[in-house]
């Protein structure tokens, strides 16, 4: 069944209308404001299920400009991958936004910070079901700069702003370079539609390859979507912002940081899987999946803050998933999309819950450093028990959720590596190493709730309903999905999770309705199979460390103070080297309008002179200069007041000098049957003239003594601008089409021969000129008087509010 | 203008120019559509009337004798008034209401146009016969539109030269 139309619409945009209503709905509610967006959420989220149960799939499209070969759409793509997204994006949308309420209510700026979580759901949405390469960049970048605001929200903080400034360097330069690859794809493809229709990049996926290929453009166009997707999903060497990102408020970090934006760059490659999947797909993806599940895992255990904790933990499990989605050889090509499909959900159910559970902990205990908190199942008994579900979730321990789609991958680094042999049996040790690591942070975590309580941590309240509930019902999903696979092996599946997870499947798998995606449930393992003695071993190696956590986080956190080893170091390094730039602000910004004129007019000028260069443009021939003698005579008369001007010894004499120049261009144009042209330039030049009267018992009366290289410069200058004008002029009058265009105004200006009382496709005036302003072309003097509006609106601003702008 | 106070030839030509400039701005407005003129000659020439005011009889006395405000305090419509005897000239907040009404009435014009059921700013011509003296008008509904831009012109122009002019 096709989607609906008006469904899809109200999906994507009723968020950012949302967003903008937000501040007359904030002034009505106030603090409410929250659950009225969580309840824009729940509408998306009721319309994604709508989606989901219906069966309805395939392209939504609004075709905007439909030239042929220049195709502009706003078109979007339901299935399980965008499905499974949009759930995310809303469904998490909501449980955050009700958390909000309890969360944010002693904050500042929540009129901003309702207004922006909802335009980033919006954003995420049209990430999750963009069928079209521009419209996913734009609303990419849009989720960009929404998380820019919103991980500066404390904007007083010096670290918020250095997270915020950080986070939208790496992603929107990551987002740029994707650009770049989706313009490969697209001039290969030569349409920027990813999927839905005949033409689409989707259907030519192999002709699309080869072709890549025999261009030698393929490992560039995959590399650059690479740093893209591994921008947004913190993949070493780029993780590096995540962990500065939690300066946010605990909400956004668990919607952003957990379970949405970060996901938009494994969506990306999930999505694309199919497309380019390859070698070179293959030993990118995976290689750099498994060393950022690996690296992070590591830092997880060197943080000293529960935020920070999760944050790198999170880098980790979007390694995994990259990594899962990254097998596409084999044999092992499903269990890579199911590695990924499976873990996307699991990893948004168990760390949007541990982010809730953080910001509980940071709310009612007043410390997030892991060091200061212990035995707090006493006070926050309902968080303890969404930690026990959700770390051991995280940890991969059976039946927790995770573990099922760690068993995945576990799956897929072996056949991969039992297929290919020799360096592959890295990736199952590797696999295994990091997920040791992740096991030992998880357990860490769940420590915070069992132990002793320290003496230094005072009285722990109770957190509102609010804030427990939404972490409740993200534990109860992970819950579920964990039971799914112990009754799964006692033959009871649960039908719609596991029919939902094979369309994700399905949607990345790479031989597009094959049956890979058919097969996909998931159990408890009976039998000691490979995998299982790979999730023993990290199970049992884990239990064993624990022991020597504080030694390993010590060992951690020395080799992380080393700065070359640091991406950190490297980043800061190279941000505040073009720091530097700030030394030639002095010579360019100086805040004088000579200044900016030169550069400005210098540039135009340059430019233009070298685009009629490369165009080779010619001259017309000077043949037939035939001008009467009145025009020669008012036109050197004006050339004489021309170099009046330069040699006016008073700001008077200045002004005056070069009225009579103006007056003679007025006449030249009378000259020349342009009455209209010639009455213009007298009023301006009148009015000139009268301003000049204004302002000119307030100026010097004299020009200074300009220096001889100003002089110099500005001559130059001018000279350029004067010749690029002069050819200008040249060039443009210099064709003359076989129908002029002034033959249809001529005819249609005027009245008509024979008129009856209504006349629309006539013009009806007698002065052409007129006529071509408010009828014809009445649109672009509409355009003219907006640009009067607003230049008027400018001065105003610019000007009568320079002081007011300083005040505040 | 305090300084050098305008002689008495000065004032009495604009007294008698003025109105004879506004005159000729109506004119050159209304005839535009069959002769040179149209709203944005109109436009100018009507600024070039109110700056020469500006010249000779000072900012202030648009507003105070023209207008009939007081001219203090000055201050930016919606602005705070802070210092009572703050001699900030203003912005008269007639200029920008004028802005306003001439976009609103070149793009309503347009509206119209799309009410009836033709492309924006579609443009029509009636013919109203039967008229003693006359025979025959003609009314183009474009005049509407060049009256938008008419007053754009002139509450652009005005707002910058007050703004400008007060600096």
């Amino acid at each position: 069944m096709q989607p609906n139309q008006w469904v899809m619409a109200v999906i994507v945009g009723l968020p950012f209308l949302a967003a903008a209503l937000t501040p007359l709905v904030y002034r009505l509610l106030g603090e409410r404001t929250a659950y009225a967006s969580a309840a824009v959420a729940a509408v998306s989220f009721g319309l994604v299920g709508w989606f989901a149960t219906t069966g309805a799939r395939g392209l939504v499209s609004w075709t905007w400009i439909d030239a042929p070969g220049f195709e502009v759409a706003l078109s979007f793509y339901v299935d399980g991958l965008s499905l499974l997204i949009g759930f995310l994006a809303s469904g998490i949308g909501v449980l955050i936004l009700t958390y909000s309420g309890g969360y944010m209510h002693e904050e500042p700026g929540k009129m901003k910070f309702y207004a922006t979580l909802l335009a980033f759901m919006g954003s995420m949405l049209g990430v999750a079901f963009a069928a079209d390469l521009v419209v996913l960049f734009v609303f990419w970048e849009l989720t960009s700069i929404s998380s820019f605001i919103l991980i500066g929200h404390y904007t007083g903080e010096s670290s918020s702003r250095y997270a915020a400034r950080k986070s939208m360097l790496i992603t929107v330069a990551g987002g740029l370079f994707m650009l770049l690859g989706f313009l490969l794809l697209a001039g290969e493809g030569g349409t920027f539609q990813l999927l839905g229709t005949e033409q689409a990049l989707f259907a030519q996926a192999e002709s699309l390859r080869e072709g890549l290929r025999a261009d030698g453009l393929f490992v560039p166009a995959l590399v650059l979507i690479g740093i893209g997707a591994a921008a947004k999903s913190a993949q070493v060497p780029l993780h590096i912002w995540l962990p500065n990102a939690m300066e946010a408020p605990t909400p956004v970090s668990a919607f952003l940081h957990s379970a949405t934006m970060v996901k938009a760059g494994v969506y990306l490659v999930g999505r694309l899987r199919p497309l380019l999947a390859s070698e070179e797909w293959q030993l990118l993806f995976v290689a750099m999946g498994l060393v950022t599940m690996t690296v992070a895992a590591i830092l997880a255990v060197g943080a000293s803050d529960i935020k920070e904790l999760l944050a790198y933990s999170t880098a980790s499990h979007l390694g995994l998933i990259i990594a899962g989605f990254g097998v596409v050889g084999g044999g092992a090509s499903a269990y890579g999309a199911e590695t990924g499909s499976f873990h996307i959900l699991n990893h948004a159910a168990f760390k949007a819950a541990l982010f809730l559970v953080a910001g509980i902990i940071a709310h009612e205990a007043g410390s997030r450093l892991i060091d200061d908190l212990g035995g707090l199942w006493r006070d926050l008994p309902i968080a303890a028990g969404v930690t026990v579900v959700a770390a051991l979730g995280m940890a991969g321990v059976p039946p927790f959720n995770g573990f099922y789609s760690k068993e995945f991958l576990f799956e897929a680094t072996y056949e991969l590596a039992h297929a290919s042999g020799g360096l592959w049996w890295i990736l199952p040790a590797v696999a295994v190493f990091g997920s040791v690591f992740t096991f030992l942070y998880s357990i860490r975590f769940l420590m915070l709730f069992f132990g002793e309580k320290p003496d230094a941590l005072g009285h722990v309240h109770t957190p509102p309903w609010s804030m427990r509930l939404p972490a409740v019902a993200l534990a109860v999903v992970a819950g579920i999905i964990g039971l799914g696979g112990i009754t799964a092996t006692a033959g009871v599946h649960i039908g719609p999770l596991e029919e939902f997870v094979r369309q994700v499947v399905g949607a990345t798998a790479i031989d597009q309705g094959g049956e890979h995606g058919a097969h996909f449930s998931y159990y408890l393992p009976t039998e000691p199979t490979v995998p299982v003695l790979m999730s023993a071993t990290t199970i049992g190696l884990g239990a064993v460390a624990y022991p020597f956590y504080d030694q390993l986080r010590d060992v951690v956190r020395r080799l992380r103070s080393v700065s070359l080893l640091s991406a950190n170091w490297y980043y800061d390094s190279v941000v505040e080297g073009l720091d530097r730039s700030r030394a030639v602000e002095s010579t360019i910004q100086t805040g004088q309008l000579r200044t900016y004129a030169l550069v400005l007019l210098l540039a135009v000028s340059v430019m233009t002179l070298l685009a009629y260069a490369t165009a080779a443009v010619g001259l017309p021939a000077f043949g037939s200069v035939a001008s009467p003698i009145p025009m020669v005579i008012v036109l050197g008369v004006a050339v004489v007041a021309a170099f009046a001007v330069t040699r006016a010894p008073s700001h008077i004499a200045g002004v005056l000098t070069l009225s009579i120049l103006g007056f003679m261009v007025a006449i030249f144009y009378i000259l020349g049957d342009a009455p209209d042209l010639a009455l213009t330039q007298l009023l301006i030049e009148t009015l000139v003239l009268v301003l000049f009267l204004l302002v000119l018992d307030k100026l010097p009366p004299f020009y200074g003594e300009a220096r001889r290289w100003v002089l110099a410069r500005d001559a130059v200058a001018s000279a350029v601008v004067g010749v690029t004008v002069f050819l200008t002029v040249l060039v443009t009058t210099a064709a003359s089409p076989a129908s002029r265009i002034s033959n249809f105004f001529l005819e249609r200006g005027g009245v008509p021969a024979e008129h009856g009382t209504w006349i629309l496709d006539y013009g009806g005036g007698a002065n052409i000129v007129n006529v071509i302003l408010v009828d014809f072309r009445a649109f672009d003097t509409l355009g003219e008087i907006s640009v009067i509006a607003m230049a008027a609106l400018s001065v105003i601003t610019l000007v009568a509010m320079r002081e007011r702008g300083e005040k505040q | 203008m305090t300084e050098n106070e305008p002689t008495v030839i000065a004032r009495t030509v604009v007294r008698i120019v003025v109105p004879i400039i506004l005159v000729t701005a109506v004119a050159l407005l209304l005839q535009g559509h069959n002769a040179p003129g149209g709203g944005f000659i109109g436009g100018v020439l009507t600024a070039v009337a109110f700056a020469l005011i500006y010249v000779i009889y000072g900012l202030d006395y648009v507003e105070t004798e023209i207008l009939d405000r007081t001219a203090l305090p000055r201050a930016l419509p919606g602005e705070p008034v802070e210092d009572e005897s703050a001699q900030r000239p203003g912005v008269t907040k007639e200029f920008s209401e004028v802005l306003a009404i001439g976009l609103a009435l070149a793009a309503g014009s347009g509206i119209v146009a799309i009410a009836l059921g033709y492309p924006f700013l579609s443009q029509a011509v009636a013919f109203v016969e039967g008229i003693p003296l006359f025979h025959e008008i003609e009314v183009a509904s474009a005049l509407a539109f060049d009256l938008g831009v008419y007053f754009v012109v002139v509450g652009g122009l005005l707002t910058v030269i007050a703004v400008v002019g007060a600096e």
